[in-house]
């Protein structure tokens, strides 16, 4: 299977808690005010995994996991 | 259908009082009552007041700011602030314009650039420990760290640090024991002798030209076409020494007598070092400091239960952390626990502007005391002091020095 998925952040609910980009730091980083901008992708299922730890420690469920396009 | 209760149902009515020193060794016993029997409470104390403790029902009031106004954070109304504190005390829409530009004073990257500050504070801080058998940790570590690194931050003298303690945390605590009226007037004391250390520091900066400097990037900051007033830059700093100080110094010393207690924790992460993130995290989780208040601005059904406008309602952060239907086995401490959605530093509008520098300071002090002093014990014969408030913390932590339980 070669799924790539990467992320979408809600930006209404997103309040730059920082947990994606410190959790995720290949999906995820930082823009100079803190909050996260979507830099890549998940592909092997470690990535995959990654991913869905920043999802699951968003305090703001403010993540889903999207396809990439 | 079940019936709507209020203020006046008694099966939710329950006794807490978040300055009473009886419960400051048990809170967490009492949050765990109140979510099983009352999920959302109503407590006689100061004029009468709401408590939630579930996890969902604190998301919820967090993330509905048109509800439940931050106009005042606090129970009682006074912790001798002159006007709002700036931005926690702020409603959208003029909330997101101060947060605009504090957000970036705060950013995880301007906070890197203070890493190896930090280091050389906290390890300096640790050297003086390591001559002494016996230490009070909160004097020697925990109260001094945040505020030398505030200091640092600020670029103003780092001598001032013990003046700062002082005020902090007389406006924390006010004068334990004290009544209502005396705790006021010496908070509303140290306040003022806050705010002319303030004006005072804006004087010496407001021709700096620094742009760097965070007083300077404050007294030219702008709201919307406007520049800031002296009122609004003084609101802004009380806060920075509200939020800053005696949340870390609480976190620090609840995080040391837990590991002091539970040498089989602390032997794991000395052990390996690469657990320090998740670490942080879960001793986030495990003592929130902070229990901030609401005000309802409109006729409101929370879990069932009807809240009026003009109601003033608790959310403490640590009951929302310790709720089993959000954290499971959330009374043991797991340092690699995964996920932890904790709310330590809130959630919504309001979340701590300071959260990245609060972790920097907590990482690198996790780091730093458990490479240099693996081993360290409390004294039973002088067992550590805590204290509740709205900001739970300590206040003297004996603690030995190389040696373990």
């Amino acid at each position: 299977m070669s799924e790539t998925s990467t992320a979408s952040v809600d930006r209404e609910a997103c309040k730059g808690h920082g947990r994606c980009y410190m959790t995720d730091p290949d999906v995820f980083d930082s823009d100079d005010d803190g909050f996260p901008i979507v830099i890549g992708a998940a592909r092997t299922p470690a990535e995959l995994a990654e991913l869905d730890r920043a999802v699951n420690n968003c305090p703001e469920r403010a993540i889903t996991v999207v396809a990439t396009p | 259908m079940s019936e709507l209760k209020d203020a006046e149902s008694a099966e939710i009515s329950y006794d807490f009082d978040i300055h009473s020193p009886d419960i400051a060794d048990t809170v967490y016993d009492v949050y765990a009552e109140m979510r099983e029997k009352c999920p959302v409470a109503h407590s006689p104390r100061y004029g009468g007041h709401w408590v939630a403790t579930k996890y969902d029902t604190i998301h919820e009031v967090l993330r509905n700011p048109g509800v439940f106004s931050s106009e005042s954070v606090n129970v009682p109304g006074t912790i001798g602030q002159d006007g709002p504190m700036i931005p926690i005390e702020v409603d959208p829409p003029d909330h997101q314009i101060y947060r605009k530009l504090i957000n970036p004073l705060f950013s995880p990257k301007r906070m890197a650039d203070l890493e190896p500050r930090i280091r050389e504070i906290t390890n300096e801080l640790i050297d003086e420990m390591l001559k002494h058998e016996k230490v009070d940790f909160i004097d020697a570590f925990a109260r001094a760290l945040p505020s030398k690194v505030f200091l640092a931050l600020m670029g103003w003298d780092l001598g001032d640090s013990e003046k700062f303690n002082h005020w902090a945390d007389t406006i924390v605590l006010g004068e334990p024991g004290a009544d209502e009226e005396r705790a006021t007037e010496v908070r509303t004391a140290a306040a003022m002798e806050v705010y002319a250390y303030f004006a005072e520091m804006i004087d010496e900066r407001a021709d700096s030209g620094d742009a760097e400097d965070i007083t300077q990037i404050l007294i030219n900051g702008r709201f919307e076409d406007r520049e800031l007033t002296q009122f609004e830059v003084l609101n802004i700093l009380f806060l920075f020494l509200i939020g800053g100080l005696h949340t870390v110094q609480g976190q620090l010393a609840h995080t040391v007598i837990y590991m002091a207690e539970h040498p089989e924790v602390r032997k794991q992460l000395v052990g390996d070092l690469s657990l320090v993130p998740t670490a942080v995290e879960e001793m986030l989780r495990w003592e929130s400091a902070v229990c901030p208040a609401r005000v309802v601005k409109e006729d409101y059904v929370l879990d069932g239960v009807q809240l009026k406008a003009g109601d003033k309602i608790l959310i403490p952060f640590a009951s929302a952390n310790h709720d089993g239907d959000q954290f499971p086995d959330p009374d043991t401490v797991d340092l690699t626990r995964d996920p932890n959605p904790h709310i330590a530093f809130g959630a919504g509008n309001h979340r701590c502007v300071g959260s990245h520098l609060a972790r920097l300071e907590l990482r690198i002090a996790f780091e730093e005391l458990h490479r240099r002093i693996p081993d360290y014990r409390l004294d039973p014969a002088d067992p550590p002091v805590r204290h509740l408030s709205q900001v739970k913390g300590v206040l003297t932590l004996p603690l030995i020095i190389g040696e373990s339980v």
